[in-house]
């Protein structure tokens, strides 16, 4: 491999993992404090339009990104009420992705009269201006303010989940919420307050996958939130790992620009390596909590 | 450390108690766990509450705790009454309860268990960031005036059982407890232990705390308690300052409510002409550290009890017997072997399926013929066996959640016994089951050993295994330890169970 | 009626309530008056015998993953892979189909049927597989087949699968195509529903009567009830599960039944898509009764079809959002009717 193309290769795996990785620490936060959370994807979705419609409406980045952490954290909300009234956590999880589909796809005809994309957007300023050398675009990427976002986001969660009052009690009301209960703990207000902030993260997975395409495009997502939920199960809810193992997946995304021009069904078969490879981790890797049953 | 008599501890009856429960009614469902009940507490006594199985009283001492919420009855503390009492609220009224299935964080450390609720933090509140030095500081303070030492930095997962209750008593003390409930605290402590704990207990009394231990053990109510309430089928039949010498035949009758159950003579030891051939036999068994070689045979017709503190291996053993656990090596030689399983709710019993499913539950191939399954035959069969085991109520529809637990058991006992199986292997028979039941359960067993299955009980109940078995094995760290009678005494009992002389102290 | 089937009636009239003011909060979006839409989505599906047809030719995919759905729940797994399964198993048929010429039709269609079935139940074996051996969630694996069925019949096409410069196969053979309604009931001339919605109706029935009444079929349902009891007595837990999920893929598998055989005669990309996801509010809806099923698929089929018939007032995306709304809804609905029959759980914990 060339060294551009390596370069190239390599810039592109930090822009595309910052979806994965955000997804993957929401993921986290819902998963340490009992709930879970099949409505990533949803969650990337509908935050990815949340991004795009607030820079098309004030014109600042930064505005769709606190936006997308909005709606974000609005779905994280909502999944941990239903889930407190009694609504199985999976099933309102596939509500809420279908909801987002459906009502992403729906919001777009009503603002911008097109049910596949949305008008363009800038994005973020490119963190090193000038320069067109691979070097310029790897640094670019790594110096993003998404990326360095989501750095933050990384070392927050690990933080507080080992070393902060909140962290101990969400991780004590995941693991036995009824024992929490009994001993005062607000298990409910623990898991919406987890959720919620687990949703925000997500929203800016969700920025970065709008701002990295300059648009908005019917389901972008593209099963990365279920990836990411892979992720998370792979890693044994460590998000440190969780991160490393969406950089794998965003890798073998960015894989298909190596497959560029060569045919169609090459093309095609290159785009279900990331599925691929995630069906393959759960096998060895993605145990259920082992039990004594042999089921 | 003879209990003092009960005049002594705090005020008296001048000042209001601690803790006072009046007219409690709890329900679950069809099952009325307790109603019409009352209890008072006090601090600077050790209060006994007892009631054989399924008498209601770990679930009043719930409510007293905040943990259950009752349907009807009011709550008090020190004279005031309670609104909307729940688990905060008993905490900030200086009210812990130790319950039976702990309620600690396997993943989180022992320091994390215990300050859980009331972390100290660093100078920067508003992030939360805990204070690790002074936390360490505060525990290391309330297990010194506990007399005991724990590894704060472990994880809960790998404590044993006797330090995790250590450790939910230090809890306790960290909240600065007051009134502490203990739900049967000694049902997995050797008979040392228990009276080790007991003095601790005493200590806290002394220093003016009030205790309150939820049992079924009489002879540690005439020991250790200076007042006792006892109850049964759910409410609280009378609470008196405790006596001793003729408390614990007293207690006994009252519990049964008068009619004095006949005394169910235990079975004498099989002679070696009696017993038919060996039915099952295990050989070097091992399963992860938990197993470490176990070795016995029963033979055919004789029932043989597995005595041992909880948690030596107990539960791998009969998981691996009843096909849920792969051994990692050893050799299992058996005939027909049915096995009742420790946790009937989790593991015997699909509890949303009805009494006639339950029932029927695995043997359905039975009653099919190219895979449609005769449901005329399924309900004659059902009701055959509600009828043969005395399961009660008698309609087969009714769900098995409805059930009390003695029934439960009977459900589970009949499905097992159904078809005269070779080796019945059972885990706390009477576990949560009232005496009556319990009773009916005990001859069920002797029955199906008259009738030459060969059984195996496993239990941590001293009393019933005497009752039952013609011989008690002693397991512990995952090897069989002793081979005791069922003649053998407490003392020698327990010391086998610790693994050590009768006699040598804690 | 049973107390159970009341709650249960309760939750999904309720439901139906706050779908309709969903409904009335979108078309509001758009200025128009609800009840005019209401009407006009009313007027486009059961006004006419066209749009009742058309109806009936949406709903039979729908009751065809509404059973798939229903059968792995009932085993307590998730199949969100009815996409996948349908379009491998709508592939499969289109290129069986055009091969078998020589054959009458009463071999034919059933031979196709079960090529359906057995191409969408082996589409979920990767998924069950995972889920009895590793013990993997059957969610994302499920998800991540539909999304490898989409490259790889992507890929498939791209190959020459195609006829010549389309997107789609070639046609299959006359006998094996499946009649239109319209023949025999001229109401609903020029729609395309066909019989093989009496095919979904008959596989609903089917469905629930092996659940009821074969030992199989029981013991899938006690698993789903408690697994770990069933091991207890020797019920082979992992074998049930692995066959709840072939056998829901399979179901899915014959929507291909309606969509290939019983109106366009070929296969192209996106033919059946969203029969999948909508499967799950069928079964949701539906309630494990193959008359609730079948009522459910009919509810959502005209929602399809009312929404190409209102599309020029509200964009029928707004569809898509009822659906989901309605899961939510029947959701709530149960837990509420739950908790007013148990009385307040006594710790205050849920979920």
């Amino acid at each position: 491999m060339s060294n551009s193309l390596a370069l190239t290769l390599g810039s592109e795996t930090v822009r595309m993992a910052v979806p994965y990785a955000c997804a993957a620490l929401a993921g986290i936060w819902c998963e340490k404090s009992g709930v879970v959370n099949i409505a990533l994807e949803g969650m990337l979705l509908a935050s990815a339009l949340g991004a795009v419609v607030v820079q098309l409406a004030t014109g600042s980045a930064l505005l769709g990104l606190m936006g997308a952490a909005v709606v974000g954290a609005a779905l994280g909300a909502a999944h941990a009420l239903f889930v407190r009234r009694g609504v199985d956590a999976i099933v309102s999880g596939i509500a809420i992705n279908l909801l987002a589909a459906g009502g992403t796809r729906f919001v777009l005809r009503a603002l911008y009269g097109s049910s596949s994309n949305s008008p363009t957007v800038a994005g973020f300023q490119r963190a090193i201006a000038g320069g067109t050398s691979a070097a310029t675009f790897v640094l670019d990427s790594v110096l993003s303010p998404l990326t360095l976002t989501s750095v933050v986001a990384l070392a927050v969660t690990a933080g507080v989940f080992a070393k902060t009052r909140f962290g101990i009690r969400a991780r004590a009301a995941g693991e036995n919420a009824e024992a929490a209960s009994s001993l005062g703990l607000d298990v409910a207000r623990l898991r919406l307050a987890a959720v919620t902030i687990g949703g925000a993260i997500a929203g800016i997975g969700g920025a970065a996958l709008a701002f990295d395409q300059h648009q908005f495009q019917s389901g972008m997502s593209g099963g990365r939130g279920f990836i990411a939920l892979a992720a998370v199960i792979v890693s044994g809810r460590r998000p440190g790992r969780a991160v490393l193992a969406c950089t794998a997946f965003a890798l073998l995304d960015a894989s298909q620009i190596i497959f560029q021009g060569k045919s169609r069904a090459s093309h095609d078969l290159v785009t279900a390596l990331p599925y691929i490879a995630t069906l393959l981790s759960l096998t060895v890797l993605g145990r259920r909590q082992r039990s004594t049953v042999s089921v | 450390m003879t209990s003092p008599n009960a005049s002594a501890g705090d005020g008296g009856s001048t000042d209001p108690p601690a803790l006072r429960l009046v007219a409690i009614d709890k329900s679950y469902g069809a099952l009325r766990a307790v109603h019409d009940a009352e209890l008072e507490i006090r601090c600077g006594s050790l209060h006994a509450v007892v009631g054989e199985n399924g008498a209601g009283k770990s679930t009043l001492l719930k409510v007293g705790a905040g943990i259950v919420r009752p349907d009807a009855g009011q709550i008090w503390s020190f004279g005031v009454r309670e609104v909307a009492y729940d688990a905060r609220r008993a905490q900030a009224l200086g009210i812990a309860m130790v319950q039976q299935h702990f309620a600690l964080f396997e993943e989180l450390t022992a320091l994390e268990n215990i300050i859980i609720g009331h972390e100290p933090v660093r100078a920067w509140r508003a992030v939360g960031g805990i204070d690790v030095a002074m936390a360490t500081e505060r525990v290391l303070a309330v297990l010194q005036e506990l007399g005991v030492q724990l590894p704060l930095h472990a994880k809960v997962a790998t404590l044993g059982v006797g330090d995790k209750q250590r450790l939910e008593i230090a809890r306790a003390l960290y909240r600065d407890a007051r009134i502490i409930i203990l739900d049967e605290p000694t049902a997995v402590l050797t008979p040392l232990e228990a009276t080790a704990l007991y003095a601790t207990l005493r200590r806290l009394v002394g220093d003016g705390r009030g205790v309150v231990v939820v049992t079924h053990k009489l002879d540690e109510v005439e020991t250790h308690a200076d007042v006792v309430t006892v109850m049964r089928r759910g409410t609280t039949l009378a609470t008196r300052p405790v006596r001793h010498g003729e408390e614990v035949a007293r207690l006994g009758g009252e519990l049964v409510g008068g009619e004095p159950l006949p005394e169910l003579r235990p079975r004498p030891p099989l002679q070696a002409h009696e017993a038919g051939g060996v039915r099952l036999r295990i050989s070097e068994l091992t399963c992860g550290r938990g197993l470490r070689g176990v070795s016995l045979e029963v033979y055919a017709g004789e029932i043989v009890g597995i005595a041992g503190v909880l948690g030596n291996g107990q539960s791998e053993l009969i998981r691996i017997l009843g096909g849920l656990l792969e051994a990692d090596g050893g050799e299992l030689v058996t005939g027909t072997l049915e096995v009742v399983h420790e946790d009937r709710q989790t593991t015997g019993l699909v509890l949303d399926a009805s009494v006639e499913e339950n029932l029927v539950h695995g043997q359905l191939a039975r009653f099919s013929r190219w895979g449609l399954v005769d449901d005329a035959r399924v309900h004659a069969e059902a009701m055959a066996r509600i009828e043969r085991f005395d399961v009660r109520p008698r309609t087969p529809e009714t769900p098995a959640r409805a059930l009390s637990g003695g029934n439960q058991q009977k459900v589970v006992i009949a499905r097992a016994l159904a078809r005269d199986p070779a080796v019945l292997v059972i885990a706390h028979p009477t576990r949560g089951v009232d005496l009556v039941a319990a009773r009916s359960i005990h001859e069920q067993i002797f029955a199906a050993a008259a009738r030459g299955t060969a059984v195996l009980v496993i239990g941590a109940d001293l009393t019933e295994l005497r009752l039952l078995c013609g011989r008690i094995l002693v397991m512990l760290r995952g090897r069989i330890v002793a081979t005791l009678p069922p003649s053998a005494d407490d003392a020698t009992l327990g010391a086998a169970m610790l693994g050590r002389d009768a006699g040598a102290s804690n | 009626m049973t107390a159970r089937s009341r709650q249960g009636a309760l939750a999904v009239a309720s439901a139906l309530a706050v779908a309709w003011i969903v409904f009335a909060l979108m078309v509001w979006l758009f200025g128009e008056s609800p009840l005019v839409v209401g009407r006009l989505l009313f007027e486009g599906t059961w006004g006419t015998g066209y749009g009742a047809g058309q109806v009936l030719f949406k709903a039979t995919p729908l009751l065809c993953t509404g059973v798939a759905v229903d059968l792995a729940l009932r085993a307590g797994l998730f199949n969100i892979g009815g996409e996948g399964q349908l379009a491998v198993a709508s592939l499969a048929v289109a290129l069986v189909g055009a091969r078998v010429g020589g054959l009458p039709s009463w071999a034919a269609v059933p031979l196709l049927l079960l090529v359906g079935a057995v191409a969408g139940g082996a589409w979920a074996a990767p998924p069950a597989l995972l889920r009895a051996r590793f013990g993997a969630h059957e969610v994302i694996s499920t998800i991540m087949m539909n999304r490898v069925a989409d490259a790889l019949i992507g890929a498939a096409f791209g190959a020459g699968l195609a006829v010549a410069g389309s997107v789609r196969t070639e046609q299959v053979a006359e006998s094996a195509r499946i009649g239109r309604l319209d023949l025999v009931a001229h109401a609903f001339a020029g729609s395309a529903a066909s019989f093989a919605f009496l095919v979904a109706v008959a596989l609903a029935v089917a469905a629930r009567w092996f659940m009821r009444h074969t030992r199989v079929g029981r013991e899938v349902a006690l698993v789903g009830q408690n697994a770990e009891a069933c091991a207890a007595v020797h019920i082979p837990v992992r074998s049930r599960l692995a066959f709840a999920l072939v056998a829901s893929g399979a179901a899915a598998g014959l929507a291909s039944a309606g969509t290939v055989l019983g109106y366009k005669g070929y296969y192209e990309i996106g033919l059946g898509a969203g029969a999948g996801f909508g499967g799950i509010a069928v079964a949701l809806l539906g309630r494990s009764s193959a008359v609730g099923l079948v009522l459910a698929a009919l509810f959502f089929g005209t929602l399809q079809q009312g929404g190409l018939a209102i599309n020029a007032h509200v964009p029928r995306e707004a569809m898509d959002v009822l659906q989901g709304v309605m899961i939510l809804a029947v959701s709530l609905g149960d837990a509420g009717v739950r908790r007013a029959l148990a009385g307040r759980s006594a710790v205050g914990v849920t979920a």
